[in-house]
């Protein structure tokens, strides 16, 4: 495990020294500041209008940086040839693959938590109070960035960067569909896509911005069923990825 | 005769992965008002309404006035018009708050399940793809 530790700090401090990251971090930020700063009109309290709002455009913004960060990873590591002799001697391909989601995971959680204190400001700024559970919903948005990150990388590991964005958008759109939404799609066949939904991710269980917005109290044994439930959702899109990678000839 | 070597734990997990997913409620999925209790469902037709008049309702609508007395356009506005929900319950107008995973307890039990299938798949596809390389 030295080994994926000593490559996810290599993966760290490249996606740091990359512009990417900041340029991304810098529109999440903007379009914080934007949203504290559209009346609420009739909702009764502006506090809650910010928060729902933030708290989706923090939600949005995981979604950028998974692919910002990880989209062309693996396939810059081949074309400048640096994949080569990495994974000829010192790491496996399981370690490889590892070594850069700790990387990119790493970055992408530093980057949430930045927009998470931004929102924080924001609302102090507004003199409005800043509820208890901001830090748990950015967490818990956080595990749902590592799984859209262990889904770019099953992407990329087949797909183009291009071709890879529209395809992870396109599951994160779908992951967020309730069962009956998603049998609508195809209703002539509700038991196939039943089925379907229950190998897609349930986007939801990841969502708790309205509760917090209106002042409800969350069961801490929820957080942890949702963080278990997303960690082992990206483990199983990590292994599908390492299955495509192992597969795949590099020469 | 090449002899061929399959991990304990990837003859243990397979099976255990594919009884996981042959159980019933494994093989489709659901929405939380699929498979909400009656209790949980009920709320909205008890919820506590301030009503003007105490009577019994049991469309969860307060009858001052009969539907059939009203214009249509007023019967929309008027049908909510007459009564109170407390705060912070679930009624007719804020099921789709209730409707999410962290208000149904109910259906926690199925993400840690579904949790754990995923973490058994992963596990399986890991050795797996491993032992298709080794070839």
């Amino acid at each position: 495990m030295k080994a994926v530790f000593t490559f996810s700090l290599m993966t760290l401090r490249m996606l740091f020294r990359r512009r990417t990251l900041w340029g991304i971090l810098l529109v999440i930020l903007l379009a914080l500041a934007g949203i504290a700063s559209v009346p609420s009109f009739d909702v009764s309290n502006q506090g809650r209008f910010i928060l729902d709002f933030g708290l989706f455009g923090i939600e949005v913004g995981a979604l950028l940086l998974a692919l910002g960060l990880a989209a062309t990873l693996f396939p810059r590591d081949r074309e400048t040839r640096t994949l080569m002799p990495l994974i000829a001697v010192p790491l496996a391909r399981w370690q490889y693959l590892l070594g850069r989601f700790m990387g990119a995971a790493l970055v992408q959680a530093a980057a949430l938590l930045v927009t998470c204190l931004g929102l924080m400001l924001i609302l102090l700024f507004h003199r409005l109070p800043i509820p208890g559970d901001l830090l748990p919903a950015t967490l818990l948005i956080i595990i749902e960035g590592w799984f859209l990150l262990s889904t770019v990388f099953f992407f990329s590991f087949f797909t183009s960067p291009p071709l890879n964005w529209p395809l992870t958008t396109m599951l994160f759109i779908v992951s967020q569909m309730s069962v009956a939404e998603f049998v609508g799609i195809m209703p002539s066949a509700p038991g196939l896509m039943r089925t379907i939904r229950m190998i897609l991710p349930h986007a939801d269980v990841f969502h708790i911005k309205d509760p917090i917005a209106h002042g409800f109290e969350i069961e801490p044994v929820y957080f942890l069923i949702a963080i278990f439930y997303g960690l082992c959702y990206s483990a199983f899109m990590l292994s599908l990825a390492l299955a495509v990678f192992r597969g795949r000839d590099l020469k | 005769m090449k002899r061929v070597c399959i991990p304990i734990s990837t003859l243990i997990l397979i099976p255990v992965t594919l009884t996981l997913l042959l159980f019933t409620g494994c093989q489709t999925d659901y929405d939380i008002t699929d498979v909400a209790p009656a209790d949980f469902l009920d709320s909205e037709e008890h919820a506590p309404h301030d009503c003007d008049i105490d009577h019994d309702h049991s469309d969860g609508e307060c009858e001052e006035e009969s539907p059939e007395e009203l214009p249509l356009d007023d019967h929309v506005e008027d049908s909510h018009a007459g009564h109170d929900h407390a705060p912070g319950t679930r009624n007719h107008g804020t099921q789709w708050f209730f409707n999410q995973p962290w208000a149904a307890p109910f259906i926690w039990k199925k993400l840690f399940r579904d949790g754990g299938i995923f973490l058994a798949l992963a596990v399986a596809v890991f050795f797996i793809s491993g032992r298709r390389r080794k070839k």
